[in-house]
């Protein structure tokens, strides 16, 4: 059996190689400005897409890639081009697929897959004959090989689209997978300025700074790489502490892994403190320095 | 500020609330008796999109919901934020994707537009397909993931969110446009124009649908929750408790 893992992101691509390759033989597809390490992660042929890319043009190189190839199998990462990219390109051969999976196994010529419904309140696991797929990030932690992928380049045709501009983003380097204790602020917390009250029980827990999705993305109180949940980070830490967090089902699909959490917040009825170990119910501007001054005692 | 008044349609799904729907306590099933149905979270954002541009410039604004009989209560909704006409097609029944995007590019295709405005992923079934799907069916260019859209004469401008960076973006019109979730606040409907709305017309139209799906649920469960779920009303009492695990933590 044989696949192909397409992916835009090189961090993304290497966590899926890294499970499908032990599933069966694997190839992968990259689109990415200057790819470094794709080809130590047990990709056998390793393609990089050259070009400007948009979906259509992607999906384009891709399907002539899959088209001499002869795969059995088609991943593609759930990124906001990969989404879009398995969309044509299940379209354009027909087959049926399966979205945001984050298992997969082979089991008498059936595909068994799980992925979050109901928004993430659920976990389905289903049986298909499904041989697209988009896999969500973070499916496994990226390990390398000693062989090296055979690597060719494949030129894009134009897109219909035309790039006007690059905005970069401020590219920080947390590691919150890794984080032993993540200090995590919601949209309780009110302010950017409140930060600044936080930042004493991070340094005191010797923690990393995470955020909702609104604390990141929308008011962009923290970099978008610190936001956890269903569309952010999928975090595992000793301790995960909420702060201001109501704990929508969003949120909690990045942070179920975690060992303990504590979480605060003035809504006794807040879901979080379902998915809690440790609640407070109070004013986490009160209960912050509480915690602070007692740990330094 | 020149005036174009643009064709939009704005695609729009109709969920089960899901921030009300319960899981149940012994199996971890989902309970989807009973739970209300509202407008599907980015369908909102793309309904806020689409008004704000014909606020701007002036325009058309259609929207299809691809849904059943009760999908008139979310059309009036849509209505009364500032949607122009109404389509409901009768029908839906599974979440297969591609039986979706074929319904709803068979009834595009029969509409005069400059703009089709979706979400990006849905906020229940959350597959993203959608877009790409359309764009490939309906062989028009996709501007995805947008957060800033500023549509001119010939062509459209977008802002487009990715992983690491962002990219402004333009294409001609026809285009389709998925929405992010960061694009807008979506508008609460003032009484008075849901009120006016419940009075208007909705094309409500059946698809006939054949979905010849593979894919067979073995099971649908809430993960367990097995959190200890201590909760304190007293600071005092909780600040011990808290120093203690906090502390264990760090070892
Ligand atoms: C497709 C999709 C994907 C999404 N992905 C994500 C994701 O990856 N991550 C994510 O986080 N969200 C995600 N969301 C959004 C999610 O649905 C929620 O909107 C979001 O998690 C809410 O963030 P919040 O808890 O910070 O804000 P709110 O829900 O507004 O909660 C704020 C909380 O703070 C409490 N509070 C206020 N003041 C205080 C105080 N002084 N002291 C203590 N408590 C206080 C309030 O009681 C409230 O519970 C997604 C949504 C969709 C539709
Ligand atoms: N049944 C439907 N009827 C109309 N629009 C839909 C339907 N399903 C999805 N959409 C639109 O497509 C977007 C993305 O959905 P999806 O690709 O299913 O995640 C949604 O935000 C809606 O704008």
């Amino acid at each position: 059996m044989r696949g192909i893992v397409f992916s835009d992101k090189e961090d993304i691509l290497s966590q899926a190689l890294t499970f499908f390759r032990q599933k069966m033989e694997i190839d992968a597809a990259i689109y990415s400005e200057n790819p470094q390490s794709s080809a130590e992660f047990g990709a056998k042929k390793l393609f990089f897409l050259q070009g400007t890319g948009f979906s259509d043009n992607v999906s384009d190189a891709l399907l002539s890639i899959i088209q001499k190839e002869n795969y059995d199998f088609i991943f593609i990462t759930s990124t906001a081009l990969g989404r879009e990219v398995a969309g044509i390109v299940s379209d354009k051969l027909g087959k049926e697929i399966i979205a945001e999976i984050f298992d997969f196994n082979i089991d008498n010529s059936k595909v068994k897959t799980k992925r979050f419904a109901w928004g993430g309140k659920t976990v389905a696991e289903e049986e298909s004959d499904c041989r697209i797929f988009t896999v969500m990030p973070g499916i496994v932690e990226a390990s390398k090989v000693p062989e090296k992928s055979e690597v060719s380049q494949v030129r894009m045709n134009d897109s219909k689209v035309s790039l006007v501009q690059t905005i970069p983003k401020s590219s920080s380097t947390v590691d919150l997978e890794h984080a032993g204790i993540i200090v995590s602020i919601g949209r309780g917390i009110g302010k950017k300025e409140s930060i600044d009250q936080i930042m004493p029980l991070v340094k005191a827990v010797k923690g990393e700074l995470a955020g909702s999705r609104p604390v990141c993305l929308d008011y962009q109180w923290l970099s978008e790489d610190r936001q956890v949940g269903l569309s952010g980070r999928k975090v595992k830490p000793k301790l995960y502490i909420a702060l201001g967090v109501s704990g929508q089902i969003q949120h909690i699909a990045g942070m179920r892994g975690s060992k303990t959490v504590i979480a605060i917040n003035k809504d006794k009825m807040a879901p979080i403190f379902e998915e809690a170990d440790y609640g407070v119910v109070g004013d986490l501007f009160q209960i912050v320095p509480m915690i602070v001054k007692a740990l330094q005692q | 500020m020149i005036y174009l008044p643009y064709n939009i349609i704005v695609l729009i799904k109709q969920i089960l609330d899901i921030d009300q729907m319960k899981t149940n306590q012994s199996t971890g099933e989902p309970i989807t008796e009973g739970v209300p149905m509202r407008i599907e979270n980015l369908s909102k954002n793309a309904i806020e999109a689409a008004v704000r541009i014909k606020e701007k410039y002036g325009g058309k604004l259609t929207g299809i919901i691809f849904g059943g009989e009760q999908s008139s209560s979310a059309m009036k909704e849509a209505y009364a934020i500032g949607v122009d006409e109404g389509i409901v097609i009768k029908g839906y029944k599974g979440k297969n994707p591609s039986v979706t995007a074929r319904v709803l590019s068979e009834k595009i295709k029969t509409l005069p537009y400059d703009m089709v405005i979706l979400g990006n992923q849905s906020a229940d079934t959350y597959t993203g397909l959608l877009p790409g799907k359309l764009s490939s069916l309906l062989n028009v260019p996709l501007l995805g993931n947008a957060v800033s859209i500023e549509p001119g004469e010939k062509e459209v401008k977008v802002t487009r969110v990715l992983e690491d960076h962002n990219v402004i973006l333009k294409g001609n019109f026809p285009v389709i446009i998925s929405v992010s979730q960061e694009i807008n606040e979506p508008r609460l409907p003032a009484v008075l124009q849901i009120i006016k709305a419940g009075k208007r017309e909705i094309k409500m139209e059946t698809a006939s649908v054949q979905d010849s799906s593979s894919i067979k649920i073995l099971s649908d469960r809430a993960p367990k929750s097995e959190r200890k779920k201590e909760v304190y009303e007293e600071p005092e009492k909780a600040i011990p408790v808290l120093t203690r695990v906090i502390k264990e933590a760090m070892l």
